[in-house]
């Protein structure tokens, strides 16, 4: 539910990418998410249990090490140290003033300067936040950046120059260059919590707090001994060190299992102290058990409802639930690998990936494998949440929709024969007008394999769907599922410089879920060239200064300029994108509208409530 | 008996040193990157060196396998991968309330099992016998995630009789106690295919004993049939039924995948599961010993238990 992760990808079944049905066609018409709400009197108290399918997070201390890749850990620490920039505000994407940390940001000197003003907000144990607490993550992040999970080449903390603390509450980061603050502040900003450098500066349990982060020796003893408490599952909910917190809840209980329950922090200072007096999280070992007990109408007050069984939802509606939806912060895609050594020429040619996009029928995918719940995946930037991000044309249905004749056509006008329901071949090879382009022999037929994920009914029915309808301009496509973890070890990113490795003979298509975005939906790290998240190799200078526009300057055409390019290019091949669904007791309120950026669940604004009398 | 069991024991010593080295091997055959997979599709390099480094990856093999023989001599198996939690606590959590669930579904499936065995075997070749032999081959067809969504269906979502599933957070095995009702489900689905398999051996060697002169002679002296039941049938037939006994072991040390998934019961069975998954070698290596463990273990205990139960057999060995 919450995750926190900025480059969490959807694993069949067990993350919150698991989402829908894939049997029942057509939208709920009682879904909603936040229009309705319980009517009747705001009731103080109860407690709340939530299930968490497969979760079982293992770490407690905030900034993950880096080898730490459970997203559930976000579930855990996000309601008790919220970032210092909160995101998401009635599940829109923005920023939420009313939760975040400062109440004042601003850019100068070129955006090269960022002065941030903190609340007066206390932490848990009455002491003040300040300024100290700011430095002190950053003295602990530039110390042990490449220990640190969320920690993204060349951003924070080596982008920044120095940090000042003019007074308590003042903070001014001086960056190395400057950057469009939309897009530091969307992902970099927000990815940050405070730390209570009172009570956590310290290098042993019985040790005194002292400023050990201030020298990089000292600041590397301290990541240890946090890193090595933040493991400790046994004591997550009585150490002293996690009892101080400046979010609305405090730890009560953990266990192994990853069953653990929040209670109120009394002392929290931000403007949605909780109502309710515990929020427990309990784990299921799979989503077939949670549903049960769902369908029992027993224990559980909020779930997921799980990929396979949307369906039922009006058999959990008679069960007393209500049902909300929110789109998952993403862009769902297949990846072409340029850089095959066998495809990979033939997938370098643009016209072919626009033929094959052309070719996905993703309106009737939207309906028949994810019951229509998703975003219509038009480009790089999902459509339903990210309004503000959507360039007209992106609205409009992105550049290539569903025409099998324009596919036909074009491939046909670069010298292919085209067989519909049986396979391409290249007639005219050569690089001019009217040929296959280069690396396309003659006789080259026009065949592709697809890998992706396994145990997902919708993505077995999304992948056939993708094979039958390329089937209709001549595209043959076989399909191989693995479980995602075999898929993820065994493929890897394939680019000019790999080629040829081992690696990149492997696949041709892949699919695997989605790309998760932070709230600014940035191409940086998945379409420039050599980027990390770039795996089937796509370079291109024209993209690359596109999304450098986005990154470091201010223009508020630049996102749609970059956005447009990449829908057109096909980096990668554009899909839906699937949405969450949750059931909830009919009489808790608040939970709907449903947060994507915050991690879906506040348990911080539900309350109950009785029968007006 | 000493000498036999002197050299039973180190039989059983040679064959789990061969289930280490096999298992060591064969996990370390599954392509891919292990990093990769368990620090996702984005992995940096530089993330996945130190992974590698962490973990004793980027080690050779053999000085791998014997850093995995200290660990197993220390008795910590390594540290998960995934969980970040050292595998002999994580087997620790799970192995005692599988053997408490399947043990008790064993027992349950005895306590069906061996009765109607004799029962069958007394009237075998009656309709009676045909009839409850057809009705539990007829659960043992069935596929146990059948069966299981079956009865919650009836029992937990139409009646509202009997929870679903265990409670979130079960750690301990009194936890599993916490809501008996949650038990009832699980112990019924495990113990279905345990009694078909209990009374038909039961029901075969009863008969193969009925025939037997000891019985004839038994009969021919006066005594009642209770009596020649229970004191000279039950034990003679029940040898069978030590040797399913022992060869169960195992299978209550590995866990009951589907019933686990199904009923919320985090145990063995899925921790090796999703293990393999994740490629999280330890807990592989672990779980596989472990169970590797049990299997000498149950064999060598219907080994014992069956010469104690039949002195000849203890005479020809030694």
């Amino acid at each position: 539910m919450r995750r926190t992760h900025r480059l969490v990808v959807a694993a069949g079944g067990l993350a919150l990418a698991t989402l829908m049905a894939a049997c029942a066609a057509g939208h709920s018409p009682t879904i909603s998410n936040g229009s309705s709400q319980p009517t009747g009197q705001k009731e103080k108290g109860g407690t709340v249990t939530i299930a968490e399918v497969a979760a079982s997070p293992n770490d407690i201390f905030p900034l993950l090490p880096a080898t730490n890749s459970n997203g559930y850990n976000g579930d855990l620490t996000l309601g008790l140290w919220p970032p210092l920039v909160y995101s998401g505000d009635g599940g829109q994407s923005v920023v939420n003033p009313q939760e975040s940390l400062f109440s004042k940001l601003t850019y100068s000197d070129n955006d090269t300067v960022i002065t941030i003003v903190l609340k007066p907000w206390k932490w848990s144990d009455g002491a003040p936040i300040t300024s100290r607490d700011f430095l002190f993550v950053y003295n602990l992040l530039k110390a042990n950046y490449n220990d640190w999970f969320d920690y993204v080449q060349g951003l924070f903390p080596v982008d920044v120059k120095q940090v000042q603390t003019p007074n308590s509450h003042t903070v001014v980061l001086d960056l190395t260059r400057s950057y469009n603050p939309e897009f530091y502040t969307d992902n970099v900003l927000a990815t940050l919590a405070l730390l209570p450098q009172h009570a956590w500066d310290k290098t042993s349990a019985s040790g005194k707090v002292g400023n050990y982060d201030e020298t990089t020796a000292g600041a590397k003893k301290v990541w240890s001994f946090l890193q090595a408490q933040g493991t400790q599952e046994s004591t997550f909910a009585t150490n002293p060190l996690w009892k101080v917190v400046d979010g609305p809840w405090q730890l009560a209980t953990f266990q192994s299992s990853g069953y653990y329950a929040w209670v109120p922090n009394k002392n929290y200072s931000g403007p949605d102290k909780p109502i309710i007096s515990k929020a427990i999280w309990t784990p299921y070992t799979t989503d077939t058990a949670e549903m049960d007990v769902l369908r029992s109408g027993t224990s559980l007050d909020v779930g997921l409802v799980p990929l396979n069984d949307v369906r039922q939802i009006p058999a959990l509606e008679a069960e007393g639930y209500s049902v909300g939806e929110v789109p998952a912060p993403g862009v769902a895609e297949i990846l072409p690998n340029l850089w095959n050594n066998k495809v990979g020429p033939l997938l370098r040619n643009l016209y072919i990936r626009q033929a094959m996009e052309y070719l996905i029928n993703r309106k009737e995918i939207v309906q028949k494998a994810f019951a229509g719940y998703a975003d219509p995946g038009n480009g790089p930037v999902p459509t339903v949440y990210g309004q503000q991000w959507d360039s007209p044309l992106e609205k409009a249905g992105g550049p290539y929709q569903y025409n099998p004749a324009k596919a036909i056509a074009l491939l046909k006008s670069h010298g292919w024969k085209v067989v519909p329901n049986g396979t391409d071949t290249c007639v005219h090879p050569g690089t001019g007008a009217g040929e296959c382009g280069p690396g396309v022999p003659a006789g080259f037929p026009l065949q592709l394999q697809l890998l992706y994920g396994s145990g997902t009914a919708a993505f077995d029915q999304q992948n056939a769907a993708f094979q039958s309808s390329e089937a209709q301009g001549g595209i043959k496509i076989t399909l191989k599922a693995e479980p995602f973890n075999t898929l993820v070890s065994t493929t890897g990113t394939c680019n000019e410089k790999s080629h040829p490795a081992a690696i990149c003979y492997d696949w041709q298509l892949e699919q695997y879920g989605y790309n998760e975005y932070l709230m600014d939906p940035s191409g940086a790290g998945q379409f420039n060239t050599d980027a990390n998240g770039n795996y089937g190799g796509y370079s291109s200078t024209e993209m690359n200064n596109l999304i450098d526009a986005t990154e470091y300057g201010a223009s508020s055409q630049a996102f749609f300029k970059y956005e447009d390019y990449a829908a057109e290019q096909l980096p990668l091949l554009w899909l839906p994108n699937e949405e969450a669904v949750f059931v909830y007791k009919k009489n808790l309120a608040g939970v709907t509208p449903l947060n994507p950026f915050s991690g879906l669940l506040n348990p911080e604004v539900w309350y109950y409530t009785k029968p007006a009398s | 008996m000493t000498w036999y069991l002197v050299r039973r024991i180190g039989q059983a010593i040679a064959v789990v040193i061969g289930v280490m080295i096999l298992t060591f091997i064969l996990v370390h055959l599954e392509p891919g990157s292990t990093a990769k997979a368990v620090l996702g599709l984005k992995a940096t390099p530089a993330r996945i060196a130190l992974f590698d480094n962490t973990y004793g990856l980027n080690r050779p093999l053999p000085v791998q396998f014997w850093l995995y023989c200290v660990h197993v001599v220390h008795g910590n198996f390594g540290i998960s991968y995934v969980a970040g939690q050292p595998v002999s606590t994580l087997i620790a959590q799970r192995l005692p309330r599988d053997a408490v669930l399947l043990g008790l579904s064993t027992l349950v499936a005895l306590i069906i099992g061996v009765p109607m065995g004799l029962y069958q075997a007394i009237h075998h070749g009656t309709v009676r016998d045909d009839v409850i032999a057809g009705t539990w081959f007829t659960f043992y067809s069935a596929p146990d995630f059948m069966e299981a969504l079956l009865l919650i269906a009836i029992f937990s979502v139409h009646f509202h009789w009997f929870q679903p599933a265990f409670p979130g957070g079960i750690t301990s095995v009194g936890g599993i106690f916490a809501d008996p009702s949650a038990l009832v489900l699980p112990v019924v689905v495990l113990a279905i295919n345990s009694v078909a398999g209990f009374s038909q051996y039961m029901r075969s060697s009863a008969i193969e004993e009925l025939a037997q002169d000891y019985i004839r002679t038994a009969r021919a002296k006066g005594l009642g049939e209770r009596l020649i039941l229970t004191r000279h049938l039950l034990r003679n037939a029940l040898l069978p039924i030590v040797t399913i006994l022992g060869l169960s072991l195992p299978d209550i040390v590995a866990g009951a995948v589907i019933a686990e998934a199904i009923f919320n019961f985090p145990g063995m069975g899925l921790l090796f599961w999703q293990s393999a998954l994740a490629h999280d070698f330890p807990v592989m290596l672990g779980a596989t010993l472990i169970i590797g463990i049990a299997t000498v273990v149950g064999n060598l205990a219907a080994d014992v238990t069956y010469g104690v139960l039949d002195p000849r057999i203890r005479h020809a060995v030694a």
